[in-house]
C-alpha cells in the first residue's frame, strides 16, 4: 500500500533530513480550505502540525489537484476537509471518495457547519444524527459578553488522550447525536445547558419549551450531543467530526475566557489532531508464537492434551521516541478456536519482559486444526487482530499409556493363570506317578 | 467303585419323621465332604484344588467388571477366558488320567493327557497375552 511505502520513504528521508516522523502512518497532510478562508485564519494550528513534523499540501475544493486517491491509491497520509460551507466540490472529493480513502488508511478531521452541504450526508454514515440545518448550538450560560452561539465548554479533567486539565475551549457550531455504534469514539460533549434553535434571540424561545414538554421529543440539547466525536473503522483509521471550524482558529485561541484564563482551543486542537492523525492509542502486535511449555522453539503440531503457551509481543506508538514494547494491556484475551472456542483465556503481562505476553494452558482433548486468535478491540484504541493456525494431532500408537490402571484385577487374573498352570505341571511332573500306571503299587503319599 | 455311591445313599435313611432341614443338608455335605476326601486319589485332590483357583479368579475378575468397571472390555475377556479356558483344559485332563474313566479312553495315555493339555495351555495363554493389551 502506498502510504505505509510513503511512511517508510518519508521517515526514511527525515532521518536523513534529522525530522522526527511524528505519526505512526505518515507524515503527508492534504488540507482542503474553503475559499473565503485562508491560512491565515488558522496559523495556530497549522504552524503547530508543521513544527511537530507534518507536510502540509493546501488546496481549494474546486481545484483539481492534488488529487486524494490517485489511480486507485491515496495520495496522502491525512486529509483535513475544513470546507464545511462549500456545496461545489471537484470531482475526485465526493462522500464516496472519502470512504474509500478512509477504508485505505488516511485518517481524516472534517469540519461541519449549520449549512447543509453534502458532506452532511456522509456524516450520518457514521452514526451521527446531525440536527434540523440552521440550528447552530446555543447556550445562555456562563453569562459572558460573546454571543449566545459562542460557548465556552469545559474538557474533561480525565480523558484518555486530551491533556488533562486543559483549560476550557470555545466553540460555535452545531451538536450531533450519537447512534448506537460501538466503534464511534465521543471526544467532547456539548455543556449540559445548552441547545441547538433557529435563532439566538429569544423569540424562539417557547419552539423550545414546546418541545421540553413534550418529553423531549424533537428537543436538541443536553450533555449527551457531541460536539467533537471521533470514528475508528475496522481497519483502524480515524476520522473525526467536529461541529464547528472555528475551534481551530487563531480568534478563538486567542480569545479569554469568562474567567480571564487563556482559552485552551491550541491545546484541544493539538490533541485531537494526535489522536486522529495516529499519534496516540496506537498498538500493534510485533509478533505471536506458540510452544510447549517447557520448549521454546514451535513445532509443526501438537498432541491432544499437551500443555502448550501462547505469547505475543505488543508494542504502542510513542511520537517522541517510536515504538516501544508495551505492557500496560490488563485484558487481552486469546482464544483457541476450532469453529468454536474450546479454550478462552487471559493473556497475561509476564512481569520482567516489557512487551510480552503470555498464556499457557492444556490443548483439549478433540484433534483438529486449530487457531490462536487474538482479536482486541477497544473503544479509541487501535485493534489488534492475529490469527495463527496450528494442527493438533491424536497421539501415535505409541503415545498411549502401556498399562491402564483400571485394567489391573484382569492383569493379575491372567498372570495368575500363567503361574498357577507352570506351578501345576511343575508339581504334576515332580510328583510320582501314583495311581497313573495300573497295577503298580507306588508310594502312597 | 460303589463306595461313593453307597456312602452318599446312608444319609436318607438314618433321620425320623420330620428333621430339620438344614441339619440334614449340613449332614449331607459332611459326608459327602467325608466321602471325597477318602476316595480320590492325591492327584485328582491336586487337580481339583487347581479347578477351586480358577473359579475363585474367574469369579473375582466377572465381580470386578460387574460392579466396578468393564473399561477395558478387551482385558476382561482376557482375564476371564484365560481362567475359563483353563478350566476347561485342567477339567478334561481330570478325565483323562482318572482311573475310573479307563474303559473310555483306551488310546489315551495318561502322559499322553498332560501333553495335549499342556500345549492346549501354552496356545490358550499364548492368545490370552496377546488380547490382553
Amino acid at each position: 500500500m502506498l502510504p505505509s511505502l510513503g511512511a517508510v520513504c518519508l521517515s526514511l528521508f527525515s532521518l536523513f533530513s534529522a525530522i522526527r516522523a511524528r505519526s505512526s502512518t505518515g507524515d503527508s497532510v492534504l488540507v482542503l480550505l474553503q475559499p473565503n478562508l485562508s491560512r491565515d485564519n488558522f496559523t495556530i494550528f497549522f504552524d503547530n502540525l508543521e513544527k511537530q513534523g507534518y507536510d502540509l499540501t493546501f488546496r481549494a475544493p474546486k481545484a483539481e489537484t492534488p488529487r486524494i486517491i490517485e489511480d486507485d491509491v491515496p495520495g496522502f497520509n491525512h486529509i483535513i476537509l475544513f470546507a464545511p460551507d462549500s456545496k461545489n466540490f471537484a470531482q475526485d472529493v465526493t462522500p464516496q471518495s472519502l470512504v474509500t480513502a478512509l477504508n485505505a488508511g488516511t485518517n481524516l478531521i472534517v469540519a461541519l457547519s449549520p449549512k447543509q452541504t453534502p458532506i452532511f450526508t456522509l456524516a450520518s454514515e457514521f452514526s451521527l444524527i446531525l440536527p434540523p440545518p440552521g440550528t447552530p448550538l446555543i447556550s445562555h450560560f456562563p453569562a459572558r459578553d460573546t454571543p449566545p452561539g459562542v460557548i465556552p465548554v469545559s474538557v474533561p479533567p480525565v480523558h484518555p488522550f486530551l491533556t488533562p486539565n486543559t483549560p476550557p475551549i470555545w466553540f460555535s457550531g452545531i451538536p450531533f447525536a450519537h447512534g448506537n455504534n460501538p466503534l464511534l469514539v465521543p471526544i467532547l460533549h456539548a455543556p449540559a445547558e445548552s441547545f441547538a434553535s433557529d435563532t439566538d434571540s429569544d423569540a424562539s424561545a417557547d419552539v423550545v419549551f414546546d418541545y421540553a414538554e413534550r418529553g423531549g421529543e424533537g428537543l436538541w440539547a443536553g450533555s449527551s450531543l457531541g460536539i467533537v466525536t471521533g470514528f475508528q473503522t475496522r481497519d483502524s483509521a480515524r476520522i473525526t467530526w467536529v461541529g464547528g471550524l472555528e475551534l481551530f482558529s487563531d480568534e478563538y485561541a486567542n480569545k479569554p475566557l469568562p474567567s480571564g484564563d487563556k482559552s485552551g482551543n491550541a491545546q484541544f486542537a493539538r490533541d485531537v489532531a494526535a489522536w486522529t492523525f495516529h499519534e496516540k492509542l496506537v498498538l500493534r502486535i510485533d509478533s505471536t508464537t506458540h510452544h510447549l511449555v517447557n520448549e521454546t522453539e514451535p513445532r509443526e503440531h501438537y498432541t491432544i492434551n499437551e500443555n502448550i503457551a501462547f505469547e505475543a509481543h505488543i508494542s504502542r506508538y510513542d511520537p517522541e521516541s517510536g515504538w516501544a514494547p508495551y505492557s500496560g494491556l490488563h485484558d487481552l484475551q486469546v482464544d483457541f478456536t476450532m469453529l468454536d472456542p474450546h479454550i478462552r483465556t487471559a493473556l497475561l503481562p509476564v512481569s520482567d519482559e516489557p512487551g510480552l505476553y503470555r498464556a499457557s494452558f492444556r490443548l483439549p482433548d478433540r484433534h483438529g486444526v486449530f487457531k490462536f486468535v487474538l482479536d482486541y478491540r477497544r473503544r479509541g484504541w487501535t485493534s489488534l487482530q492475529s490469527s495463527t493456525t496450528v494442527p493438533v494431532v491424536p497421539p501415535r500408537h505409541d503415545g498411549y499409556p502401556r498399562f491402564l490402571s483400571a485394567a489391573w484385577p484382569y492383569y493379575t487374573g491372567a498372570i495368575s493363570t500363567s503361574v498357577g498352570f507352570l506351578l501345576f505341571a511343575t508339581l504334576w511332573l515332580a510328583g510320582d506317578d501314583k495311581g497313573v500306571k495300573k497295577g503298580k503299587s507306588a508310594k502312597t503319599e | 467303585m460303589a463306595g461313593p455311591k453307597s456312602s452318599s445313599s446312608t444319609p436318607k435313611h438314618a433321620p425320623s419323621t420330620k428333621p430339620a432341614l438344614s441339619s440334614q443338608s449340613s449332614v449331607a455335605l459332611q459326608s459327602l465332604w467325608s466321602a471325597y476326601h477318602d476316595a480320590t486319589p492325591s492327584r485328582l485332590k491336586f487337580i481339583d484344588s487347581f479347578l477351586v483357583f480358577l473359579i475363585l479368579s474367574g469369579v473375582i475378575q466377572f465381580v470386578y467388571c460387574v460392579l466396578v468397571t468393564s473399561f477395558p472390555f478387551n482385558a476382561f475377556l482376557a482375564g476371564f477366558a484365560s481362567t475359563v479356558g483353563q478350566f476347561v483344559l485342567t477339567a478334561s485332563l481330570r478325565s483323562q488320567v482318572n482311573s475310573v474313566n479307563r474303559a473310555l479312553f483306551k488310546d489315551v495315555s495318561p502322559e499322553r493327557a498332560f501333553a495335549d493339555f499342556v500345549v492346549g495351555s501354552v496356545v490358550l495363554h499364548f492368545f490370552v497375552f496377546n488380547f490382553l493389551g
